[in-house]
C-alpha cells in the first residue's frame, strides 16, 4: 500500500482547448516539451497547479491498486492532485480514461466541483470493459450522453466521503437517487455488492476520489457482444 | 483481474535477500536445474534478457527488482514475465524483452525455470541501468519530450501537445517535414512527418522516387499506444547521430502519421466524431479523415506499411501481425507481407526477446478479408504491409497490469520496437518489395483471373513450435462471394457518378466520382455513362465498390463484358466501347476518334493506332508492331505489354498517361502530352532510346 506523503512538483495537464493552431507554438507550450532533467527542485515549481495546496497536505490512498498508480514524487502522485479540480484529478489516475472521458462527454466537470464536495466512485478502465462493448461506449460517449450522465451520477454521492466514513454509514445515497450498501472488505469497502475499491482517498479539491473496480448501475451488460479486433 | 500479479508478485518477495546474498560472477556451484549465463541488453524502454536453456524446463520466470546502485533492493520483487517454449522460433536461445518499467532506473534481473509448476533456482542477478528516454536532455531536438514521457505515462500526449511537439521536431530537424494531409471533422488537422536524410524530398511526387515507408499510427482513438511509439520515433529519426539510421533515411522517405483519428483520440472513443470505425471505411471512404489517408496514399505512394492498433486478448503474443489476406491482393504482395512477418519480424523478435506471432491464432473470428480495413486495402493498392496490435491484458506471459503506466510503457516500447524493425526490414529488402509491387501493379493491370468480393488466403501455421497455438481463421469465400469471369469495367450511370451520396456525415458529403479520384483510379467519361476499367493497378479494389455482387459496395454499376475474345484475322477498325480480353487479331488495330479501346492478355500481329480515343487501356498484351496512341481525350493505361516495335505516346489531353512495366523492343517516345507520363516507379525495359517526355520512365 502506498503511504505516500510527497510534494507534487510538477505542472498541471496541459489546457484542453478546442482551439486548433496549428502555427502557434508558445514558450510556455514549448517549455513543457522540454525533457525534465532530473532535478525536481520543488520550491520554483510550487506555483503550478499540481503544487498548489499540495505542499504539506499528507494523502494516504489505500488499495491494492494503489502500488502501479503514480505514487512517490511521480506526476500525478496523490498529493499532487489535492489542489486540483476532480475533473483534473481524473486525468492523472491512469485507469480511469473512461471514466474521465465519460466526464468530459457529459460535461460533469462543475456538478463534481461543487463546493460541499462529493465521493466519485470511478469505475477502472477494465470495469468499464468487461461492462460494455467497444461500439457501446463509444454509443455513450457520442451519442448517449444523457444516458451516460445518468450512469456516472449513480457513482457519485453528496459530501466527500473517506472509506471509513463510506463503511460506516452502511448505506450511501447517490446522485442518481439510488442507495448502496457498504460494507467492509480486505481492498477497503465493498460497494453494493459487487464492486470493491481498489484504489481509494484520492482528494481533489472538495471531492473524494474512489477507485473501484465495477462499473455501478442499471444499464444493461454489453461486453459479451463483440470481439475487441483492429 | 489483479490477483495473478499479485500472487505473482508476492511469491516474488520470499527469496530477494538471498539472492543479493550471493555476489554476482562468483564462483559459487550451481545448483541443479539453475538458470546460467543470465545477461541483459538494454533496449529503448525496454532490458532484452538471455540464459542458456535448462534441460527439460517447462518454462521460465523473470524476475525484475528495482535497486540501488549499491545493489540494495529499493522496491519490490516481481515476476514480470514467463518465456515459454514456444513463444518465439529460436527455442534453443531464449530471449525475454522485459519491459513496463519507467525509463532510466536501476533494476537487477533474475530468471529460474519451472519443471512443470515446480520452481528451480534462481540464476545469479544481473544488474544494470535502464536507458532513460531517448535523446541528450542538453542538446536541442533531443531534449523535445511528448507528454506521455513527461508525466512518466500518467497521461497520454494530448492533441494540442501533439501539435507543439510535431512542430518542434518540424522547426528544429532538416531531416522532418511535417506536412498537413486533411482535417478531421472537428477540424483538428491530420499530420505527417515526412522524414528523409538530409532532407525529405519536397515534394509528394519526389518522395514517391524514393520507395517510401509509411506508419499509420491511430485510427482507434482508444488504441494510443502506438502513437506515442511514433512521437518518439520521429524525434529520433530526425535528431539521432546514428549513421547506420542515418544511411537508411538517405535512401528513402519514412512518412510518420501519429494521428487520423484525431477526434476519437480527444473523446477516448474508437470511432471518429460520428461514431464511424475508420478501420471499417478505408475502401469506401465515407469519412474526411478515411480519404485524406487514401489520397496521402495516391500521392506518396509507399511501398510498404504498419497499421498500429492495441488489442485486449490475453491468450495471444506481445505483437501480433497479419498480412493483407483479401484473395484479391496480389500473391507477390502477401507472399511479401508473410516474409516481412515471419521472416523479419519473428527472427528479430527471437533475438530482442519480443514474441512477434499471427494476429487472430486465438481461435477468435478476427483477422479476416474484410477490404474495409487497412491492411487489405492497402495490400489492394499493392502495398506490402501489416497490421501491428499491442496486447493490453496480461496472460501466460506477462502480467495482468490493467490500464497502468506499466502497461502503457510496454505497449508502447514494443510498438517503438517494431517500427523501428520495420525500418530496417524495409531497407535490407527494398529490392524484394519494389519487385513485388512493380509485379502486382502489372498483374492487376491485365485483369486476370476472378473476382472474390469477400475471403481470406489461408495462413499456415509457422513450423512447430510456431509463435502462435493456432493459425488465424481460415475465412475462404463462399461460392456467392467469386465471380469466375471478370468483367472489363464497370459503367456508372451520370446519377451514379455525380449524385451526392448520403451515407457521409453531413456538410462533407462526397460524390462516388470524388471518391475514385481519390483512390486514383482512372474513369472514361463515355456519351452515357462513365465507366471504370478493371485493368488499372487496383484492379482487385475495383469491384468491391462498383459490382451489385460486392459485400460493402458504393453502388452497383453495369458489368461491361468482353466483346471480343477469339481469333480474327484480317484489319480491324473499331468504333464505341471495346473490351478485347485474351483474343488473338491477326492484323492492323485501327481505333477511331471517340472511341475507348480496352485490351488485356491479347496477342497483336501488327500495327495498333489509336487517335482520338476517349480513353486507352492496354495490360498484357503481346505486339508484333508498332503502337501508335495519339490526342486521346481521356485516359491512358499502357502496362505490362511486350511490343516489338516502336511506343509512342503522344499529345494525350487528360490526367498523365501511366506507362509502366512494358518490354519495348524499340524506342519509346513520348511528346505534347497535357502532363508527363508517369510509371509509378515501376520502370519499362525499352531496347531503343526513351524520347521526351518519356526519357526517364
Amino acid at each position: 500500500m502506498s503511504d505516500t506523503v510527497l510534494p507534487g512538483p510538477y505542472p498541471g495537464p496541459p489546457s484542453r482547448t478546442r482551439r486548433l493552431r496549428r502555427r502557434a507554438v508558445t514558450g510556455a507550450a514549448l517549455s513543457l516539451l522540454i525533457a525534465l532533467t532530473g532535478c525536481t527542485s520543488s520550491t520554483e515549481e510550487d506555483s503550478s497547479p499540481a503544487g498548489r495546496g499540495a505542499d504539506t497536505t499528507p494523502v494516504a490512498v489505500t488499495g491494492p491498486l494503489c502500488d502501479v498508480l503514480p505514487a512517490g514524487d511521480e506526476p500525478g502522485n496523490p498529493a499532487s492532485l489535492v489542489g486540483q479540480t476532480p475533473d483534473q484529478a481524473l486525468t492523472w489516475i491512469p485507469v480511469l480514461t473512461t471514466f474521465e472521458a465519460a466526464v468530459r462527454a457529459t460535461g460533469m466537470a462543475e456538478e463534481l466541483s461543487a463546493a460541499d464536495g462529493v465521493t466519485i466512485l470511478a469505475p477502472t478502465d477494465d470495469a468499464f470493459k468487461a461492462k460494455f462493448s467497444t461500439a457501446n461506449v463509444d454509443e455513450l460517449l457520442l451519442k448517449e450522453t444523457e444516458t451516460l450522465r445518468g450512469l456516472l451520477r449513480e457513482h457519485v454521492v453528496t459530501g466527500a466521503h473517506s472509506v471509513t466514513d463510506l463503511v460506516a454509514a452502511g448505506t450511501v445515497r447517490t446522485l442518481a437517487g439510488t442507495d448502496l450498501a457498504v460494507t467492509p472488505a480486505d481492498s477497503g469497502a465493498r460497494v453494493a455488492e459487487k464492486a470493491e475499491t481498489v484504489c481509494a482517498d484520492y482528494r481533489a479539491g472538495a471531492a473524494r476520489i474512489h477507485v473501484v473496480n465495477k462499473v455501478l448501475g442499471s444499464l444493461p451488460d454489453t461486453a459479451h457482444e463483440e470481439e475487441h479486433h483492429h | 483481474m489483479l490477483s495473478a500479479l499479485l500472487a505473482a508478485t508476492l511469491a516474488a518477495t520470499m527469496a530477494p535477500a538471498q539472492a543479493q546474498a550471493e555476489p554476482a560472477g562468483a564462483a559459487a556451484q550451481a545448483e541443479p536445474n539453475q538458470v546460467q549465463g543470465l545477461a541483459v541488453v538494454q533496449g529503448d524502454g525496454y532490458a532484452t534478457l538471455s540464459w542458456t536453456p535448462v534441460d527439460g524446463a517447462t518454462d521460465y520466470q523473470i524476475e525484475r527488482t528495482p535497486v540501488a546502485e549499491d545493489g540494495t533492493a529499493t522496491g519490490t520483487a516481481v515476476i514480470t514475465g514467463v518465456w515459454r517454449p514456444n513463444r518465439q522460433i529460436n527455442n534453443s536461445e531464449p530471449t525475454f524483452a522485459d519491459a513496463g518499467f519507467a525509463p532510466g532506473n536501476r533494476f537487477q534481473w533474475r530468471v529460474r525455470a519451472r519443471v512443470g509448476s515446480e520452481a528451480q533456482p534462481y540464476s545469479t542477478p544481473v544488474a544494470g541501468l535502464t536507458n532513460a528516454h531517448w535523446g541528450d536532455p542538453d542538446t536541442p531536438g533531443q531534449n523535445l519530450r511528448t507528454q506521455w514521457e513527461n508525466t512518466l505515462g500518467a497521461q497520454y500526449t494530448s492533441d494540442v501537445n501533439e501539435y507543439a511537439y510535431t512542430q518542434a521536431v518540424d522547426e528544429l530537424s532538416e531531416r522532418v517535414r511535417v506536412v498537413e494531409i486533411g482535417r478531421t471533422i472537428q477540424n483538428r488537422p491530420i499530420n505527417m512527418f515526412v522524414v528523409g536524410y538530409p532532407t525529405p524530398p519536397a515534394t509528394p511526387e519526389a518522395v514517391a522516387a524514393t520507395n517510401p515507408l509509411l506508419v499509420n499510427c491511430n485510427v482507434h482513438g482508444n488504441e494510443p499506444g502506438d502513437r506515442e511509439a511514433c512521437l518518439i520515433m520521429a524525434r529520433q529519426l530526425a535528431f539521432t547521430d546514428d549513421a547506420k539510421t542515418l544511411d537508411l533515411l538517405s535512401k528513402t522517405t519514412m512518412l510518420i502519421l501519429p494521428t487520423l483519428n484525431g477526434d476519437g483520440r480527444a473523446t477516448g472513443a474508437r470511432g471518429n466524431s460520428t461514431g464511424q470505425d475508420l478501420n471499417r471505411d478505408y475502401s469506401l471512404i465515407r469519412q474526411p479523415e478515411t480519404r485524406a489517408f487514401v489520397e496521402m496514399v495516391r500521392d506518396y505512394r509507399p511501398i510498404a506499411g504498419y497499421d498500429g492498433h492495441e488489442y485486449g486478448n490475453a491468450n495471444t503474443g506481445d505483437l501480433p501481425m497479419l498480412p493483407p489476406r483479401h484473395q484479391n491482393v496480389a500473391q507477390g504482395i502477401f507472399d511479401e507481407s508473410q516474409n516481412m512477418i515471419e521472416g523479419h519480424m519473428y527472427s528479430q523478435g527471437a533475438k530482442d526477446g519480443w514474441w512477434a506471432c499471427p494476429y487472430g491464432c486465438t481461435g477468435a473470428s478476427v483477422g479476416l478479408g474484410e477490404e474495409t480495413i487497412l491492411r487489405n486495402t492497402l495490400g489492394l493498392k499493392n502495398v506490402v504491409n501489416s497490421l501491428l496490435e499491442l496486447r493490453s491484458s496480461g496472460g501466460p506471459t506477462r502480467p495482468d497490469e490493467s490500464n497502468t503506466a506499466n502497461n502503457r510503457r510496454r505497449k508502447t516500447y514494443s510498438a517503438l520496437w517494431t517500427f523501428n524493425q520495420f525500418l530496417q526490414y524495409h531497407g535490407a529488402n527494398t529490392k524484394a518489395i519494389t519487385t513485388a509491387r512493380a509485379e502486382a501493379i502489372t498483374f492487376q493491370s491485365t485483369n486476370t483471373g476472378r473476382i472474390v468480393f469477400r475471403g481470406s488466403r489461408p495462413i499456415e501455421a509457422y513450423p512447430a513450435p510456431h509463435p502462435g497455438e493456432t493459425p488465424p481463421p481460415l475465412d475462404a469465400p463462399t461460392p456467392e462471394r467469386i465471380l469466375q469471369q471478370p468483367p472489363c469495367a464497370y459503367k456508372l450511370t451520370e446519377e451514379q457518378y455525380h449524385g451526392e451520396r448520403t451515407d457521409g456525415p453531413a456538410g462533407q458529403r462526397t460524390t462516388v466520382a470524388q471518391r475514385l479520384a481519390a483512390h486514383g483510379w482512372k474513369v472514361i467519361k463515355l456519351a452515357d455513362g462513365y465507366l471504370v476499367p478493371l485493368a488499372q493497378p487496383e484492379r482487385g479494389l475495383v469491384p468491391l465498390l462498383l459490382d451489385g455482387q460486392a459485400v460493402e459496395g458504393l453502388v452497383a454499376g453495369e458489368r461491361v463484358m468482353p466483346t471480343r475474345t477469339g481469333t480474327h484475322n484480317g484489319p480491324l477498325t473499331l468504333t464505341g466501347v471495346n473490351c478485347i480480353d485474351g483474343a488473338t487479331l491477326r492484323g492492323p488495330l485501327r481505333v477511331q476518334p471517340g472511341a475507348t479501346l480496352i485490351m488485356t492478355g491479347t496477342s497483336v500481329n501488327g500495327p495498333i493506332d489509336v487517335t482520338g480515343a476517349a480513353g486507352v487501356f492496354l495490360g498484357g498484351n503481346t505486339v508484333n508492331g508498332p503502337v501508335r496512341v495519339v490526342g486521346t481525350t481521356g485516359p491512358v493505361n499502357v502496362v505490362g505489354n511486350k511490343v516489338s516495335g516502336p511506343v509512342d505516346v503522344l499529345n494525350t489531353q487528360g490526367a498523365a498517361a501511366l506507362v509502366a512495366g512494358n518490354t519495348v523492343n524499340g524506342p519509346l517516345g513520348c511528346s505534347g502530352n497535357a502532363t508527363t507520363p508517369v510509371n509509378l516507379e515501376v520502370a519499362n525495359s525499352v531496347s531503343g532510346p526513351k524520347f521526351n517526355q518519356c526519357s526517364r520512365l
